[in-house]
């Protein structure tokens, strides 16, 4: 959700900066979050390594800096040197905006979870 | 994936989108007689061509991206006006002007269809991105 939810701000930056001369088109790599997630999850799931901190964060950042997608194939650079193509942005923030979704269904699932244990009763 | 049909509907967009920009300059340079490198020749009108793309990573969809948009090679009209300080001097089309050769019709036609095609691929859009929303339904 956090990856979601940084990542969909890095693509309002990019739709805030639809008219920017020289202006590039930022994203962050999803594959690259989940490679950094699922390693993560092995390395706290092998018991030796539980590398969480006391305030709950991973002990590294998780996910990938923002990274300058301006080489990408899908980007044509527009006379005026921008690279931001409207339908792909705001393609990229309806799927972005599903998979939070899915996140957050998941986590207020899991509360559901311990609210039940709690009452020992199914509501 | 459950996103395919997302990223070819965003292809359908960026195409249409490209044939509403090349239709507007048409119609804009509707009677233009200096084209973009400085030169005394009317502009030409540009022609947007699409081409199929197959869909990376699901083999058998296609997406649609502009392959070329090409400059018509017609012949410039030629309207007399033999007042105006661009009228040729001589030869059979003396004492007129050349101007480009845009049928103005064929484009307010051309710029509609890729209007409702828009709506269509961003229909399309909004259906594919309702389908993903039901399947999280599951969840809840």
């Amino acid at each position: 959700m956090t990856f979601a939810q940084r990542r969909h701000d890095v693509l309002a930056g990019n739709i805030a900066n639809v008219d920017t001369p020289g202006y590039h088109a930022r994203d962050m790599s999803i594959e690259q979050f989940q490679g950094d997630l699922s390693e993560a999850i092995e390395a706290r799931d092998a018991p030796p390594a539980l590398r969480m901190l006391s305030d709950g964060e991973l002990d590294r950042p998780l996910g990938p800096k923002i990274a300058d997608v301006a080489d990408n194939s899908k980007a044509i650079l527009r006379h005026d040197e921008n690279s931001v193509n409207m339908e792909q942005q705001v393609a990229e923030m309806a799927k972005n905006r599903i998979l939070h979704n899915t996140a957050l269904t998941i986590l207020m699932k899991q509360f559901r979870m311990l609210e039940t244990a709690i009452r020992e009763r199914i509501t | 994936m459950l996103f395919t049909a997302l990223d070819i509907s965003t292809s359908g967009l960026q195409a249409q989108r490209t044939r509403m920009q090349t239709a507007a300059s048409n119609v804009a340079n509707l009677s233009t007689s200096i084209n973009e490198n400085g030169e005394r020749k009317p502009f030409q009108p540009r022609y947007v061509t699409f081409e199929a793309t197959e869909q990376p990573g699901t083999p058998g969809l296609a997406g649609v991206r502009v392959a070329s948009v090409t400059q018509s090679t017609a012949e410039p009209v030629y309207r007399y006006d033999p007042d105006s300080p661009e009228a040729l001097q001589q030869g059979p089309y003396a004492g007129c002007v050349p101007m480009p050769n845009v049928n103005l019709l064929g484009q307010m036609t051309d710029a509609m269809e890729a209007v409702r095609s828009y709506e269509a691929n961003l229909g399309v859009f909004e259906m594919s991105k309702d389908i993903a929303e039901q399947t999280l339904r599951i969840l809840t």
